[in-house]
């Protein structure tokens, strides 16, 4: 049963969840709404449909040192490791289909060899959820079964009402951390906010364009690999990275040494796109990808095939980012649509 | 003639000719727009079949420069058409000069604009049920005020080159006074307040090089930017290697970029990245006299062109 938490004391738990976490809130900046650091007075976004970038890049940020390393002539070879980062960080304002997009990013970085450094902000990491209260018209969360009210996955669990807050604990350390603010809580005695609960529900609904319909699609791309219809899509791409930068589910990286032509230097993993010509670029020149064809049904099938062969998790949260952002207008709900048509003339074929 | 027929009348001519020169075999391909994915949008659209004419279309929301689609790498079928805007015009006279495309492979279909709308200003701006009259030419008002920034002060509304304009020549702003305005505010500032307001941009940067990969002057096979070994700047997101890609990239494309406006409407953050190419053609217009470039096919670059009459000594 959620509590009540009044829009007024909105400011006081934000200043109070920053005694005990870094935190990071949703703030209008040029014109966008970002993720930035909390400063005493600073409020959340109040019209933010979603972040123009994902929440990833505090579980996996885009630039991360790895280790250090000293070469000296006398000696071996010296490693030093980075230690793995711990701080206490707070994501408030976290909508579903990035906290879904979390859940996808989970079995890539903690499977059977768990990675140090996202373990570790993982572990240090409270998520608070905001349900939405209006889709974008590039949203379809709900086209992947994602319900944008009910925060999945979040320590905290919020949703916007008309007057307040409805607020809920899901994990022990959101329960902890509730506990502290019990003092700007309520307890939902008239029941009120079940009601208000089922109309922003409706009102959320109704924001919502029509969905592409994904159930078959991986079906049918385990069966198909040479597609023409590549070709068509890869005419339009420019190969630029914004889809996978932006993306909250894109986790590639790369890594390499910074030396300064020492042979002291430092070693970082940063993100890399799957849209870029090097991206598969082999020593000895060979590239498995040649062309964008090959990249961005790569990009594609890693969102709606690959992801879920892997860890039964789809790869693609319809958070809409791509969609709004491509500077061509390459859109993965149109591309979900003409894989079903092309599935309707390979079924009608046989 | 109002807006709104000029829209279908241009798509209407548009589908006729594209069509005529499918049939006949004058090109392989037609590059243009059609109706994108939502209101608001356009996409690209490559077509060789004569009877897929109708998907084209033309109206106030054609923003992207479709000439980067010459480039061999994404189009290898043959001679093209291609729908060009006024500034996407010098986008083509760009890649003629540096002989990337040859003036016999491309048939350039010019179409006189009055300004392209900014799908990031419609959300606040317009509801959706404004936004489908103003893209199928139906509104009956205008909407200059959510124009993208580059339109407020066209110098060639008209295609500089072409083979066929579809529509009649609209006149350029003759008030030239505004031309640099944001550029004088800017050099206004002291050197602390440019670094401040740079820094601000530059730290937002993704490095997703969709600013230059969207660019018609940049046409390198390789970029420097891509190149690891040595890596001239790192894949390190930091305020640096940011700052370094940013300048480095407007020192190359400097004296050759047509001021299509193209990385500020593909940035995801919203770099204003043009205001540098900017300055750097007021510094041209000032040092040279160099008109913007690509405006006119025989005006050599500025920076690629010398004559041994230069007042200055070579150093």
């Amino acid at each position: 049963m959620p509590a009540i938490l009044k829009k007024d004391n909105l400011q006081q738990l934000l200043a109070s969840l920053s005694q005990a976490y870094k935190l990071v809130l949703p703030v209008r900046e040029n014109g966008m709404t970002f993720f930035r650091p909390y400063q005493t007075g600073l409020t959340i976004d109040p019209d933010y449909i979603n972040t123009a970038t994902s929440p990833k890049e505090f579980l996996f940020p885009q630039t991360e040192k790895m280790l250090s390393f000293k070469y000296r002539e006398s000696a071996d070879i010296s490693i030093t490791n980075e230690e793995p980062h711990a701080e206490k960080l707070a994501v408030f304002g976290a909508r579903s289909c990035d906290l879904a997009g979390i859940a996808a990013l989970d079995p890539v970085f903690g499977g059977r060899f768990p990675d140090p450094q996202y373990s570790t902000r993982r572990d240090n990491v409270l998520l608070v959820g905001l349900g939405c209260r209006r889709a974008s018209a590039s949203c379809f969360c709900q086209a992947f079964n994602i319900d944008p009210l009910a925060c999945a996955g979040a320590d905290i669990a919020m949703i916007e009402l008309e007057d307040c807050f409805a607020i809920e604990a899901r994990t022990a350390r959101g329960h902890a951390q509730l506990a502290n603010f019990s003092q700007l809580l309520e307890e939902d005695h008239s029941g009120g906010v079940k009601t208000s609960l089922s109309s922003a529900r409706e009102a959320l609904n109704r924001s919502f364009g029509s969905l592409p319909d994904p159930a078959g699609v991986k079906d049918f791309l385990d069966r198909q690999f040479e597609l023409p219809y590549w070709e068509q899509i890869a005419s339009r791409c420019l190969g630029c990275g914004i889809c996978t930068y932006i993306c909250p589910t894109c986790h590639c990286f790369d890594i390499f040494d910074v030396t300064r032509g020492k042979p002291d230097g430092n070693r970082y993993r940063c993100w890399d796109s799957c849209m870029f010509a090097d991206f598969t670029g082999m020593a000895g020149g060979h590239n498995p990808r040649p062309t964008q064809k090959e990249r961005v049904r790569n990009r594609f099938m890693h969102k709606l095939k690959y992801h879920l062969d892997r860890y039964e998790i789809g790869g693609c949260v319809g958070c809409g980012r791509c969609v709004e952002k491509c500077p061509v207008n390459l859109d993965i709900r149109q591309i979900i649509n003409d894989i079903n048509k092309l599935q309707g003339v390979e079924v009608n074929g046989q | 003639m109002s807006e709104k027929k000029a829209h279908q009348e241009i798509t209407a001519k548009l589908r006729a000719e594209c069509k005529r020169l499918l049939e006949t075999g004058t090109v392989h391909t037609v590059i243009g727009f059609a109706p994108g994915s939502m209101p608001g949008r356009t996409v690209p659209v490559f077509i060789t079949n004569p009877q897929e004419v109708a998907q084209l279309t033309w109206n106030p929301f054609c923003a992207a420069n479709l000439s980067k689609y010459l480039l061999d790498h994404h189009q290898p079928g043959g001679k093209a058409a291609i729908v060009v805007k006024g500034c996407d015009s010098r986008g083509i006279v760009r890649l003629l000069q540096d002989n990337q495309v040859l003036r016999d492979e491309v048939h350039i279909l010019g179409i006189p604009c009055r300004g392209q709308y900014d799908h990031r200003k419609i959300p606040g701006g317009l509801e959706v049920e404004e936004t489908e009259p103003l893209e199928q030419g139906t509104a009956d008002v205008a909407h200059p005020e959510l124009h993208l920034e580059k339109c407020a002060y066209c110098e060639n509304p008209t295609p500089v080159i072409y083979d066929l304009l579809l529509d009649d020549a609209v006149a350029p702003s003759t008030d030239s006074k505004g031309r640099f305005t944001e550029i004088t505010d800017l050099e206004a500032k002291t050197a602390q307040e440019k670094s401040t307001y740079w820094d601000d941009h530059f730290s937002r940067c993704l490095r997703c090089y969709a600013c230059r990969n969207a660019c018609p002057a940049c046409t390198c096979r390789e970029c420097v930017f891509d190149q690891f070994d040595p890596d001239w700047v790192s894949k390190r997101n930091n305020l640096t290697e940011n700052t370094a890609f940013h300048l480095i990239r407007a020192f190359h494309v400097a004296g050759r970029c047509v001021d299509c406006g193209e990385c500020d409407r593909v940035c995801p953050v919203q770099i204003p990245l043009r205001l540098l190419n900017r300055k750097i053609i007021k510094d041209l217009d000032e040092l040279f006299e160099a008109p913007t470039p690509g405006t006119d096919l025989n005006v050599k670059p500025a920076l690629g062109d010398f004559t041994p009459q230069d007042p200055d000594e070579f150093h």
